[in-house]
């Protein structure tokens, strides 16, 4: 690898590093506080180092990439597959923009091998990628998806050429192409016809005997995996016979063979069991007690593999069943789902931080999308709260200044007129005003918390951790509102957050900004939603001179944020804006402390 | 009702009410209704007559409940025993080949069939709780009819019957409706014309359009030669549970629901259905339905003077594509048999003619079917397009069809619009990924500025395919310069290179728009850079470009935000 793309990789993995907030924590407050403020220091200027390299040495060479030479071709494959470890991703985005410039070179050059090559691995660097915003169904989303689709699409339709190409490896990734359709396009008859052919293809000794050398059993098995992932939705209906009967059967060769297994990996296990109630073979009631001895038998302290599915996916997998099934939840299922996620709990917040990786965030990401908030259980909002502290620490911070901003502007505002939030009807219902005003304050500060869920779930700051955004990455970001309103507003005790994480970034006269969705005038939260646009554009812009900023979100008055609101920012509240900004910084981190400490 | 006398009680010859049709001989009750006026009541209480009225409307309800359950009970038993018994079978004969598969095959019919009585059930209930919903989808009516057909075929052939299916005055297409509820309707009613007409029977089946204030009413007939039925029974025919028990043919079975469902949805979607019956003869069922629709949008670009090969048997759809080719002047010959179809391959390989693609219709003979026809093809012309035009269910011969060479289907019925695009982009997509969305910028004027002889040899190859005039550039200076040497509107595009030495392309787009001509404000102008920060992109915006392409270039996006320019 070239000098530059060595010292990129170190960087990020110093940045990782850094961001490790407990480093320290045992050497008391005043260290563990210098050595957060020195590290953020070193963040800054790496991240910025990085935005450098790239600049000025990564993207000439793909400026004339039709000059390089082998080697450095050969370098880029390597840089990128050194960015793209599937476990520790550390820069996904750099993995793809490479495979993209050189998938436009051999397409020019007309060399097919290396375009199907390409198209292989730019598939897989978008699928993972766009995990990020998984389960998200926005229009934006979808287009993403099927731009992934595509991709494998072109790649697997090589296969028509399959008796014409000589080298075998080629071979494979069309073989591979084609599978992996199964796991980037959104449509379900789609995915199960795909991965029906390619079981047919990789069985079949026509295509074994043109490339024997490739790893046919392997690509069977991982194909059957691939099938038998589709066994959530058999119960779904509207699938035809050999559907159904190729899922079921994907399943009971993937997963039979670990009832047999004396310490079965659940990971495994489950699967089966799942696709036995899906199919009608076993019931809900056995399923559930199924259910609850794996869970049971999982200690929350075991890190690997088996214990993270245990101790965190199939509580997960348990309350959606009981939230499917309402009619046939008793008290005892509650119960023990209040068990199942205080253990899940448990287990995340005690996960060992050097273990941490994208699966435990893939995790992360399935209990904030599936959470099944009913009597009985702990709210969202405890679970959220509790959680975002030890997840994403550098996060907290920012949302705690923002909620403590937006509670200042909201406490001069309700100071000069105690109706304006009146809009919110459970402020309106409280008619002693001293109360009414710590409900407000309280509820604005809590804001705060949520008002950039999305990007929080979605962890976005992997990537603005080690440098700037890429064009369609930014696109992306945009997603975090809907992402954060879907997940808010689906549950009781979070739903009073959720406009607030969802309009925050529309304009206030509705001309720019998004989601296009988000219409001001209907929400009751409005005017708070106002609030943390002012807050969020002071906590991004502010550089030291907050009369400039003043004036500069004066002059969008009327237009990005509202009049209304702008109109209370005046010399006193900036002053004490400006206190959050700056002098008051220790506090947040003596909060985090306080928070970490307790864990750790 | 009330059938009451109130009479003051001081006076009890002061009337004060009395309703006309008050029993003076069957008083059952007093009320007093104040200090001073008592109320006789003649027969039943209102309460009473309340509760017994309920009480009569219950077991009305029960009774139709219990009827139903009657009814259903034997229909969802009769294949329950059906699966419980022939699994049993299965087990005790399970070294038995044969008889496991015929138990096995018993199990699968039964299964299917439970599955359509749930199915139809719960289609009521949702029906009768006024929890229909009807989508209104974009769908294709080709779609929807080879779907229907595929779905009816297997059962038309286990009874043997000849079917026909026309098409006529089909102009909208794409239509916004339920597909799956059409689906639903259709396939129910050619089912019930299967069923009720003895086996060998003739089976018809029609649509066609009739355009309607700004709709256009979608007309399906299915006529048989079966059993029919008497007036009486069409009266009561779309009453759930009503079935003909006609003697003649036994062992029909259903809940009795899917006329009355099909009746539920047809009126759901401001449709009608009318039925024309006589016993012995034959039924004829005919619905209607408005649909809006969506304007044909016909491509057919890559359509126009290329050369097609025909092997196709059968002459009605034959006849229909030969139509469509020749209006969009396509040049084709075609073939009956495998023997000359052979000797057109050989004839165009003679005379150096190739053909552009090979449109194969379901072929099977002592020669040969389609897929082997295919796979000679394939063999001789493996860069040329197959395409198999058929009423077979692509998704059961897809791997074989792929392996025989054949990547492309088109479902009968076609029609023009379907058809055209779906060869057309048959035909685009053989160009190559390289060229997939080549566009025609002929008289259009290209100012390519790109410091760098490779990328602008490049840049240059791939745009002379669009016929545009490209002038280059080595420079920002140089750009601007061109641009004002030109007469005012000369150039369309300006793609710009950001990094170049004399001027970036920042600076240079900053200049053009300065120009005091009209033309620098609207020539498009798109900047052409590794950099795809966010930031970058927002720069290039700043300084009044219209976007951006990455480099280095990717041909399809690059002709892409040419097409949009």
């Amino acid at each position: 690898m070239k000098e530059y793309q060595e010292r990129y990789i170190a960087n990020i993995k110093r940045v990782n590093q850094l961001k490790d907030v407990y480093s320290q924590a045992d050497e008391g407050f005043s260290v563990w506080y210098e050595g957060r403020l020195q590290a953020k220091k070193e963040m800054d200027i790496l991240k910025k180092e990085n935005i450098d390299l790239l600049n000025k040495d990564l993207f000439p060479v793909l400026d004339s990439l039709y000059e390089a030479d082998a080697q450095t071709l050969q370098d880029l494959q390597d840089f990128a597959d050194t960015l793209m470890d599937w476990k520790t991703n550390l820069d996904c985005g750099i993995y793809v923009l490479i495979h993209e410039s050189l998938l436009s070179m051999y397409r020019v050059r007309k060399d097919r091998n290396k375009i199907i090559q390409e198209l292989y691995k730019l598939g897989m660097g978008l699928y993972y990628r766009n995990r990020m915003f998984q389960g998200s169904q926005t229009e934006l989303a979808k287009k993403i998806y099927f731009e992934n689709e595509m991709v494998f699409t072109e790649g697997g339709s090589y296969l028509k050429y399959f008796d014409r190409i000589d080298d075998e490896e080629t071979k494979g990734y069309i073989i591979r192409s084609l599978a992996n359709i199964s796991i980037s396009t959104t449509d379900r008859k789609r995915r199960i016809a795909t991965t029906a052919k390619v079981i047919n293809i990789v069985s079949d000794p026509y295509y074994r005997e043109m490339a024997p050398s490739l790893p046919w059993d392997a690509y069977l098995r991982k194909t059957y995996q691939q099938m038998s992932a589709n066994r959530s939705t058999l119960s779904d209906g509207g699938l035809s016979k050999e559907e159904l009967s190729s899922i079921m059967e994907a399943c009971q060769i993937i997963f039979e063979p670990e009832k047999e297994n004396k310490d079965p990996n659940i990971r495994w296990l489950w699967p089966f069991y799942e696709m036995e109630y899906s199919c009608g073979f076993a019931d809900l009631k056995t399923t559930l007690s199924r259910m609850e001895k794996l869970i049971e038998s999982t200690p929350y302290d075991r890190y690997d593999e088996s214990g993270l599915y245990g101790n965190v996916q199939l509580p997960i997998y348990y309350g959606r069943l009981l939230q499917n099934n309402p009619q046939y939840t008793k008290e005892k299922n509650i119960r023990f789902l209040k068990y199942a996620y205080d253990k899940m709990m448990k287990a995340l917040l005690s996960f060992p931080r050097e273990k941490i990786d994208d699966f435990y965030f893939y995790d992360i990401a399935l209990l904030v999308f599936s959470y099944y908030e009913t009597e009985g259980v702990d709210t969202y909002h405890d679970v959220i709260s509790r959680l975002i502290g030890r997840i994403f620490p550098q996060n907290y911070i920012r949302m705690k200044k923002a909620g403590e901003i937006a509670s200042l502007f909201a406490a001069k505002i309700y100071e000069n007129d105690p109706s304006h939030f009146d809009d919110i009807s459970f402020i309106k219902e409280i008619k002693d005003l001293k109360e009414k005003e710590d409900v407000l304050l309280n509820y604005v500060k809590d804001c705060g918390l949520y008002y950039d869920f999305g990007l929080t779930s979605m962890n976005m700051k992997k990537i603005t951790d080690i440098r700037d955004l890429f064009e369609q990455e930014s696109e992306i970001f945009t997603l975090h509102t809907q992402f954060g309103y879907d997940n808010l507003s689906t549950r009781e005790s979070t739903k009073r957050f959720a406009d607030i994480a969802r309009g925050h970034h529309r304009w206030y006269d509705q001309s720019d900004g998004y989601p296009k969705d988000y219409i001001r005038i209907e929400s009751p939260y409005r005017r708070i939603c106002d609030l943390f646009a002012i807050c969020d554009h002071i906590l991004f812009e502010y550089h030291g001179d907050m009369d400039k900023l003043t004036k500069e979100m004066k002059e969008k008055s009327g237009t990005r944020f509202s009049p209304l609101a702008l109109s209370y920012l005046d010399e006193e509240l900036s002053a004490k804006i400006e206190k959050v900004l700056t002098l008051e910084k220790e506090e947040y981190y003596r909060e985090l402390y306080d928070l970490i400490s307790s864990i750790h | 009702m009330a059938r009451g006398y109130a009479v003051s009680k001081k006076d009890l010859s002061k009337i004060l009410y009395r309703s006309d049709d008050f029993n003076e001989n069957d008083i059952v009750s007093k009320v007093d209704l104040s200090d001073d006026t008592v109320l006789l009541l003649s027969g039943k209480d209102p309460i009473t007559e309340d509760l017994e009225r309920r009480l009569e409307e219950a077991e009305s309800a029960n009774i139709a409940k219990e009827t139903f359950l009657s009814n259903m009970s034997h229909d969802i038993r009769t294949p329950m025993n059906a699966i419980i018994g022939m699994t049993a079978l299965a087990k005790k004969h399970i070294d038995e080949k044969s008889r496991l598969i015929d138990s096995l095959n018993k199990i699968d019919t039964a299964s299917l069939h439970l599955l359509s009585l749930i199915n139809e059930v719960l289609d009521m209930s949702r029906i009768n709780s006024g929890k229909l919903q009807i989508a209104n989808e974009l769908f294709s009516l080709s779609d929807l009819i080879h779907d229907t057909v595929t779905i009816i075929k297997p059962q038309m052939a286990q009874k043997g019957h000849e079917f026909e299916l026309h098409i006529d005055n089909i102009e909208y297409e794409d239509l916004y409706g339920d597909i799956q509820r059409l689906r639903q309707i259709y396939v129910n009613i050619i089912n019930n014309a299967v069923k009720y007409t003895n086996n060998n029977g003739h089976i018809s089946v029609s649509f066609s359009e009739e355009k309607k204030d700004g709709s256009c009413v979608l007309l399906f007939n299915c006529s048989d030669n079966g059993i029919g039925m008497s007036e009486e029974f069409i009266k009561k025919i779309y009453d759930p549970f009503e079935r003909a028990g006609n003697s003649t043919i036994s062992g029909i079975e259903g809940t009795g629901l899917g006329m009355s469902i099909v009746q539920k949805l047809v009126q759901a979607m401001g449709g009608e259905i009318n039925i024309d019956s006589k016993v012995d003869e034959g039924t004829s069922v005919t619905i209607r339905i408005p649909f809006l629709y969506s304007e044909p949008a016909i491509a057919a670009n890559a359509l126009q003077g290329k050369r097609f090969l025909l092997l196709m048997k059968d002459s009605k759809s034959c006849e229909v594509l030969e139509k469509y080719l020749k209006e969009y002047q396509v040049e084709y010959e075609r073939t009956t048999d495998f023997s000359s179809m052979v000797s057109a391959l050989t004839e165009a390989d003679f005379s150096q003619k190739p053909y552009d693609c090979f449109l194969l219709g379901h072929v099977d003979d002592s020669t040969g079917n389609s897929l082997d026809m295919a796979s000679y093809i394939h063999r001789s012309n493996p860069d040329t397009p197959i395409v198999l035009i058929s009423d077979d269910d692509w998704e059961k011969i897809e791997y074989d069809a792929n392996r025989s060479g054949i990547e492309h289907f088109i479902p009968i019925p076609f029609f023009r619009k379907s058809l055209i695009n779906a060869l057309d982009t048959v035909l685009s997509g053989q160009q190559g990924s390289s060229s997939s969305s080549r566009i025609d910028l002929s008289g259009k004027n290209i100012l390519l500025v790109e410091d760098n002889l490779i990328n602008r040899e490049i840049a240059l190859e791939i745009l002379r395919s669009t016929g545009a005039r490209i002038d280059t550039a080595e420079n920002g200076k140089e750009a601007i310069e061109r641009f004002e040497n030109t007469d005012e509107g000369f150039y369309n595009i300006i793609l710009m290179d950001i990094q170049m030495p004399v001027m970036d392309g920042y600076s240079a787009t900053r200049n053009i728009r300065n120009l005091s001509r009209t033309d620098g404000k609207t020539v498009k102008i798109y900047a052409m850079s590794a950099n795809i920060f966010a930031e970058d992109i927002a720069k290039a915006r700043e300084a009044g470009m219209d976007g951006h392409i990455a480099k280095p270039i990717d041909i399809n996006k690059l002709m892409q935000t040419l097409k949009q320019a």
